[in-house]
């Protein structure tokens, strides 16, 4: 019995000491320190920094933050709502009976690694060769028009993630108790009453988070981007991944990239306020 | 203190010890524990992205073998593609995990010598035979930080079957007579893109010299005069080109080369290094034949072409192996028959009297064409002389986008550049 | 016996008595979705085997007439890709592992025991996936370029083991939670220490969601790309970096190369999905369907 010698509460902290040591070292500290860099000037391939108290986050404010803040707002929803559409309808088609290696076969886009996924559509989309303008019998620019550029970023990283929505929402609509639906069945209910009325109140709770996770994962995505634009053309597809990035690692600024960071922060905290509310309202 | 058991502490020591294991995948930093310098290191690095790009990879990599087959050392070799270079090479290098020499565009060496990890390479300059404008290219802050590997310029090639073909008979000499020929060429259809030019913000600096051609000096003093008159109407003649299809979008130079090695494409720009890149690539083998560099058009009949001057360089880091990497630099770029037979592989034109006057440079007729078109009146991008000389680019590129793209007015759009410009001045 | 009789089930729930219609209208769907989700599959495999003067004739050619495996033998050729996978395996690898036993003792904690401060915790655990990754990965750098550990495998391993933690410590105290506690009493009343109770009960019982875990932690490794582009130094590139830094150089043009390139490199993580997909799934979603 010599493992009776803590007390469960100090059993369970020491389980958590290695997690909870990573999570110190690679996300809280450097979190932080990542937020008080913002109020300096600094650069990556300079020694020292100097205080320069809000000036980064008014530099920010008064230009590039709210292109950024549009395409990321943009992006996310775009790359949220889409693969949440088509999944949720994959998800619903598969359980209606269809055979089970159908799931299989469409999990194949979302195990490609992204660079993979971002070459493949990058020479999908290329203005002069690209499969698409073959079929189209055009000689359109995907990715170098502002508009269309976006749609491909949209389109390309739907294409990645819904097999992980059909995933999760089949899941879901597997545990749902087949007598649910009988029993509306009887009641003379049709599909669309029947769906609306059983699938979409048990699904709610799964929904929403594979809705919320995807939401997440996107707001911060950037090998997409940054493989099939770099951000561009002329900051069109520039989300905040992509400008935090570029500012700290190709103009070795650090200070705006973690003031823009800042500002990044506060704005999920906005959002996570909001919907925590929405959540207990 | 609670009592933490032998067995609990004994589990954790386990988790430390794959921490530990984990942590010994860590390079080893005594490994490059060398003395300072030391001449008679075994092993160096050298970067390269010359290493990354089919046309010049084997060359390069016959540099390598030869210089380490003679001195009976090992040279480790890293490429990071030209578009990533200049960032992989700055974390790399601040991170301390580059050693050895590495080679620079001769635009990249005031950011890197920012940095003040750079060896002094003064003592082999001195006894290299450099001609006076290559060595000049190595240098930045009153030291030789670079060897000059090849200099030359960056100007327009054109395709003359693709310009026969269309009626152009003489190659275009002012702005004017440019847009003329492109406009031929584009009645030509068949999905040939008249002018290649760059259009993705990469290397959208092609611009620069248009501007000078139109008259804007780009810098006078410490004042960046992008944004006056003559920048502008460059830009909105590069704006008429990109509405009238005549350059296309989302063209970067390795698009351009493609295009022009297949025949898609009548104009580009591009170092001298064309000739070899677009053989390597091209199907048509004939294709070289028909390449002829041009000095580029001028505003008005008897304005001096405006031309960019380019080339590379080889840097050291100082530190371990240093001695040994700049010997293999000097080597590299300066032993006559080593940059003789170089050029007869890749064209790059060598930067010592000696390997320019060997024979196999001074009898290729391509090449003295291009010296004589282009390089005589290259001169250097001003901005070059900046650490932040990338960035100053970049904030020019991004806003000439924004102008192709119909996103904003020229004026505007180089104005914000310039202002964006301003504080990178250092 | 029971292990092959599941393992027969279809995956997809089984066929019931439906009406024809709604089948159709599921067959048309699965039609519509199958085209936008396997032609760009269709299309990478066909580039791979296109000799170069094909892939470059506009209109493309939709069925190929002419097959080559020159890409293939090319790519054989090739030590940097080699080195950039077997980086790639390493990293993986030993982030999965770490990855599944750190979540599995922090979700077993957060499960099994009440405590003060685990709810807090627990929260900010799993919100910390809203945390920026290219922020965290600007002092990242200065942190593991002061500990010296910049350029190395641990580098990558450590962070991306951190930052599975949150959905793989949520998938696994979802399993744990459906352990029962009367198991692990019952195991203490026969006098065994909460180590064993732990490894010799809990861990067993969980198998398929470590499995999960341990998937889930080894493709976000595997597809890394910001972390392994700016952390790594070059001998230790993973393939993600590494295949931007070999083709979108001047190889940028040379598609059917990197069409052949992405296909080799996606096959082992398709490999390992075909036999594991149903721990994956089911690990996935049981954190998900407990709420």
């Amino acid at each position: 019995m010599r493992g009776r010698k803590l007390s469960d509460g100090q059993f369970a902290w020491l389980l958590m000491v290695p997690g909870l040591a990573l999570f110190l070292a690679i996300i809280a500290y450097p979190l932080v320190s990542a937020l008080v860099t913002g109020f300096f000037e600094q650069s990556l391939v300079r020694p020292g920094r100097s205080f320069v108290g809000l000036a980064n986050f008014a530099d920010l404010l008064g230009g590039d933050f709210w292109p950024v803040l549009r395409n990321t707002l943009v992006f996310t929803l775009g790359a949220t709502i889409a693969p949440f559409l088509i999944g949720y309808a994959l998800a619903l088609a598969l359980n209606a009976g269809l055979p089970g290696w159908l799931r299989g076969l469409f999990l194949f886009p979302w195990v490609i690694p992204g660079v993979v996924v971002s070459f493949l559509w990058l020479w999908i989309f290329n203005a002069n060769y690209g499969v698409l303008n073959g079929l189209l019998g055009t000689h359109i620019s995907w990715l170098g028009e502002p508009t269309t550029a976006m749609i491909a970023v949209i389109v390309t990283k739907t294409w990645a993630s819904f097999p992980w929505m059909m995933v999760m929402l089949l899941a879901g609509l597997q545990t749902m108790p087949k007598e649910l639906h009988e029993a509306a069945s009887v009641d003379g209910a049709g599909a669309i009453r029947r769906f609306r009325s059983v699938t979409v109140p048990h699904m709610r709770a799964i929904a929403g988070i594979a809705f919320l996770l995807e939401f997440i994962w996107n707001f911060q995505h950037f090998d997409t981007i940054y493989v099939l634009t770099g951000g561009g053309p002329a900051g069109a597809t520039k989300t905040f991944a992509v400008a935090v990035y570029d500012t700290a690692f190709k103009g070795f600024d650090l200070g705006h990239a973690t003031a823009l960071g800042g500002l990044w922060m506060l704005l999920l905290l906005v959002l996570m306020a909001f919907y925590l509310r929405k959540e207990n309202a | 203190m609670n009592t933490l058991n032998r067995r609990d502490a004994f589990r954790l020591l386990g988790l430390g010890a794959l921490g530990a294991a984990v942590a010994a995948c860590a390079p080893d930093a005594s490994s490059g524990g060398a003395p300072k310098g030391d001449a008679g290191a075994k092993t160096f690095g050298f970067t390269s992205w010359s290493l990354n790009e089919e046309a010049q990879k084997g060359a390069v990599q016959a540099i390598v073998d030869a210089y380490a087959g003679a001195k009976q050392v090992k040279i480790s070799t890293a490429s990071f593609p030209y578009n990533e270079y200049l960032n992989q090479v700055t974390l790399k290098l601040r991170g301390g995990q580059l050693t050895g020499a590495i080679q620079l565009d001769i635009s990249w060496l005031a950011a890197l010598a920012a940095m003040g990890k750079l060896k002094d390479l003064g003592a082999q300059g001195a006894k290299g035979g450099y001609t006076d404008v290559a060595l000049s290219s190595g240098q930045f802050g009153g030291k030789q930080l670079g060897l000059p590997w090849t200099t030359g310029s960056i100007g327009l090639v054109a395709n003359t079957e693709i310009l026969k073909k269309a009626g152009v008979e003489e190659l275009p000499a002012t702005i004017e007579e440019f847009e003329a020929a492109l406009r031929a060429v584009a009645k030509l259809g068949g999905g040939i893109t008249p002018y290649a030019a760059a259009t993705k913000a990469a290397q959208l600096k092609d611009i620069l010299p248009w501007m000078r051609t139109f008259g804007s000096p780009l810098l006078e003093g410490d004042t960046i005069t992008v944004g006056d008159d003559a920048s502008v109407a460059a830009v909105e003649w590069y704006k008429k080109l990109y509405d009238a299809e005549l350059i296309a979008p989302d063209v970067d130079r390795f698009d351009a080369r493609a295009l022009f090695a297949q025949g898609k494409a009548a104009f580009y720009d591009d170092a001298i290094i064309t000739r070899g890149v677009v053989a390597a690539q091209s199907p048509d083998k004939a294709l070289t034949g028909k390449m002829a560099p041009l000095a580029r058009p001028v505003l008005k009949a008897g304005d001096t072409p405006q031309a960019l001057l380019w080339g590379h360089v080889i840097v050291v880091v100082e530190g371990a192996g240093s001695d040994a990497a700049a010997d293999f630099a000097a080597y590299a770029t300066s032993d006559t028959a080593t940059v003789a037979s170089f050029f007869e592989k890749v064209k790059l034109p060598p930067t010592t009297t000696a390997g320019l006057a060997d024979p196999k440079v001074s009898g290729d007729t391509f090449t003295t064409e291009w010296t004589e078109k282009i390089t005589k009146t290259a001169t250097a991008n001003p901005f070059w002389r900046y650490a932040g000389y990338a960035q100053i680019e970049t904030a020019i590129a991004e806003q000439v986008q924004a102008v192709l793209v119909g996103q904003s007015p020229a004026k505007e759009a180089l104005a914000k550049a310039a202002e964006t410009a301003k504080p990178l001045q250092k | 016996m029971t292990a092959t009789l599941t393992r027969t089930v279809p995956l997809a729930s089984a066929p019931r008595r439906r009406r024809p219609r709604s089948r159709v209208a599921a067959w048309i769907a699965v039609a519509v979705i199958g085209v936008f989700g396997l032609a760009p599959i269709y299309w990478l495999v066909v580039t791979a085997f296109t000799p170069d003067d094909k892939a470059f004739s506009f209109p493309p050619a939709l069925f190929p007439t002419e097959i080559t495996f020159d890409h293939f033998t090319k790519l054989a050729e090739n030590e940097q890709l080699f080195g950039y996978l077997v980086n790639s395996v390493i990293v993986s690898v030993v982030t999965a592992f770490l990855s599944v036993l750190v979540s599995a003792y922090m979700a077993y904690a957060f499960s099994k025991f009440r405590y003060r401060g685990r709810k807090s915790l627990m929260h900010l655990i799993l919100a910390s996936q809203l945390f920026p990754q290219a922020v965290l990965l600007i002092t990242l750098y200065a942190v593991f370029s002061a500990t010296g550990l910049l350029g190395s495998y641990a580098a990558l391993i450590l962070s991306f083991t951190t930052f599975t933690l949150p959905l793989c410590v949520w998938m696994l105290k979802g399993i744990f939670d459906t352990v029962p506690s009367t198991l692990m009493e019952a195991a203490a009343i026969d006098g065994a220490s909460r180590w064993r109770t732990l490894h010799q009960i809990a861990l067993p019982l969980a198998a398929p969601g470590l499995v999960a875990a341990g998937l889930f932690a080894f493709v976000r490794a595997w597809n890394d790309f910001i972390f392994a582009l700016t952390l790594t130094d070059p001998a230790r590139q993973t393939l993600p970096p590494g295949l931007v830094h070999t083709y979108l150089g001047e190889f940028q043009t040379a598609w059917p190369d990197l069409m052949a390139a992405s296909f080799v490199v996606s096959l082992p993580v398709i490999a390992a999905f075909m036999f594991l997909q149903r721990y994956l799934v089911g690990g996935l979603t049981a954190g998900a369907v407990k709420g």
